[in-house]
């Protein structure tokens, strides 16, 4: 009768040590998750396949056909600058707090993650895949060379001087007169009015898998 | 990483047939326990038979253990995997209706289906009532469609509820089952004045 | 049919629970999903109800995101599972003898009361399974496995409404006193 009783008891112990290791050992965060991710996404970046040229997101921004997502990650002064007009900002850090949003965009949808250069935005691209593997894309140069392309010259300090992409840093290497925010010229380009560029279309809508389940 | 898109690369026939295997499993397992039982199943609320208590928190303590070690190992994306969304009181007043239905009916919708498998006729008469049930409810939710909406959480977890890391709210479910089984033996024992065999 | 001696042919409930339990991880990983009941029996009876009345199912908010128009309810993979468990259980049945044509009831009480109650019950259930959106098969189970606040609510108020009433109906299990 003891030996039968001891089973549970067996049963009970490994199940708790089980728990016990598994509080210990954690759940990914969204870079470790990437990490478990990136053999088979990683390939997009090198790629290049989800960096997207200036010139194409300023034919989607006037596309009416899509729904158009800009996430913007950079920090707040150089949001007060400086934004792309449409644009949210949302820092890195409050993402999950997107994530049921982003599960449940429609099948129109694009979102294009913006930071100064491509550091702060392809890591948001890591973590985004991470939540939700939405239909998502990087502005390729960032802010900096969206200013390069569409920048006017006398709303800048140094007469639009090109910012050098070469060694990016992360910063907005665009000094303004005035921090207008989404009131700048190149906030919103009127693309009637600016060169036509060439580019690799890279955008494209996804067909939505449906997610089944749910018993009610 | 798991969950994979079953119907995109098996095909939805072969996904269905996926689905049948589940459910197979799941009637072979409710059946095997004795669950097609009704006088099994309502034994709980008298605390002469606690199976009903055993094989439901036991399964879940297990699959939770499986599927979390999973996500911390990266075989499953925990994101992906579907999270009942939480409506806090239509679900718990639905839940105390069910509780009324499993002791007056000694069935949930899942035995149910067993029992009437076996041939069981109180299965049968308890499935026409869940038609019936369900009918109704469809029939007159717009009355209360108010409340049927309200309380909306969303995608809410226990982690997020209690602020704890997921490794440890599991850890005290598995407390919190075993406090059960040996408080519900102890009522067992008080009341029939035998020991569990189990 | 004393209940004790046939307990000995069932399986230890916690054997039933483990392997249960690996099931339901295992729909999880393939799937991306738990199990569920209440969900089936909903689109079945939806699947009828448009049969008879297809006007009023498309008009139904409730109803005709399931079976408006052309959409069809019964294809989805609840439908399929139900479908399963039926089969699995009866396999299981028929291995041990016990598919049989009989009703299964309380010492106290007649097959007809048997009826009756269970036919009550089930109502009862599948009223409170649409109310909930799920039953102990979807939310308890299922979501309880992957720890949703709302399921373990749903969980604790299944238990509490079982046992606040069992008193009440305790005649319809009880041996006589």
């Amino acid at each position: 009768m003891s030996t039968v009783f001891n089973l549970p008891v067996y049963g009970a112990g490994i199940l708790l040590a089980a728990a016990a290791a598994l509080t210990l050992y954690g759940q990914p965060d969204l870079d470790q998750k990437w990490g478990f991710m990136a053999a088979e996404y990683g390939a997009r970046l090198e790629n290049r396949e989800v960096y997207v040229d200036p010139g194409e997101l300023l034919q989607r921004m006037n596309d009416d056909y899509i729904e158009l997502i800009i996430f913007d990650l950079r920090e707040e002064r150089d949001w007060n600058i400086f934004h792309l007009v449409d644009s949210e900002r949302v820092s890195i850090n409050d993402l999950p707090a997107q994530r049921d949003r982003l599960r449940n965009l429609s099948e129109l949808s694009v979102v294009v993650l913006v930071s100064n250069d491509e550091i702060l935005s392809t890591r948001a691209w890591k973590h985004m895949m991470a939540l939700a593997k939405p239909n998502v894309y990087i502005l390729e140069g960032g802010i900096n060379h969206w200013l390069n392309v569409y920048g006017v010259k006398h709303e800048e300090q140094d007469d639009h001087a090109a910012a050098s992409l070469d060694r990016p840093d992360g910063s907005l290497r665009h000094p303004f007169k005035y921090a207008l925010g989404a009131r700048h010229a190149a906030a919103q380009p009127d693309e009637h009015h600016v060169p036509q560029r060439e580019y690799t279309e890279k955008v494209r809508l996804l067909k939505k898998i449906a997610r089944a389940g749910g018993c009610g | 990483m798991a969950p994979y898109d079953l119907a995109g690369t098996l095909g939805v026939t072969g996904s269905y047939l996926v689905y049948l295997g589940i459910g197979f499993g799941f009637g072979f397992i409710l059946e095997s326990s004795g669950f097609g039982d009704g006088r099994k199943l309502a034994g709980q609320f008298y605390f002469s038979d606690l199976s009903v208590l055993k094989v439901i928190f036991t399964a879940i303590v297990v699959a939770m253990l499986l599927i979390f070690w999973s996500t911390a190992l990266g075989l499953l994306d925990y994101d992906d995997i579907l999270v009942n969304e939480t409506w806090l009181w239509p679900g718990i007043v639905g839940g105390l209706i069910m509780g009324v239905g499993f002791v007056v009916g000694g069935y949930c919708p899942g035995t149910s289906l067993v029992s009437v498998a076996t041939l069981k006729i109180d299965g049968m008469f308890y499935v026409l009532g869940l038609f019936v049930g369900v009918l109704a409810f469809n029939e007159t939710i717009e009355h209360l469609d108010a409340f049927w909406r309200s309380s909306y959480l969303g995608r809410f977890t226990l982690p997020e509820l209690f602020e704890l890391e997921t490794g440890v709210v599991v850890f005290l479910l598995i407390c919190l089952a075993i406090v059960m089984f040996i408080g519900f033996g102890w009522i067992q024992q008080l009341i029939y004045g035998k020991k569990d065999p189990e | 049919m004393n209940k004790l001696s046939e307990n000995v042919k069932y399986w230890n409930p916690y054997v039933g629970g483990v392997l249960l339990g690996i099931l339901l991880f295992l729909s999880f990983y393939v799937a991306g999903h738990g199990l569920g009941a209440s969900g089936g029996i909903n689109r079945i009876a939806v699947a009828v109800e448009d049969m008879v009345v297809p006007e009023h199912v498309d008009k139904s908010p409730y109803l005709a995101p399931l079976a408006g128009g052309d959409i069809d309810p019964l294809n989805n993979w609840i439908v399929l599972e139900v479908a399963g468990v039926m089969l699995g259980g009866f396999v299981s049945g028929l291995l041990r003898g016990r598919v049989r044509l009989q009703t299964y009831r309380g010492p106290q009480i007649t097959p007809r009361t048997r009826w009756l109650f269970a036919f009550a019950g089930g109502v009862l259930m599948g009223y409170g399974a649409r109310m909930a959106r799920g039953c102990t098969s979807g939310q308890a189970l299922s979501g309880g496995a992957v720890l949703s606040v709302g399921s373990w609510a749903f969980m604790f108020a299944v238990f509490a409404g079982g046992y606040a009433l069992a008193w009440f109906v305790r005649r319809l299990w009880q041996p006589g006193a």
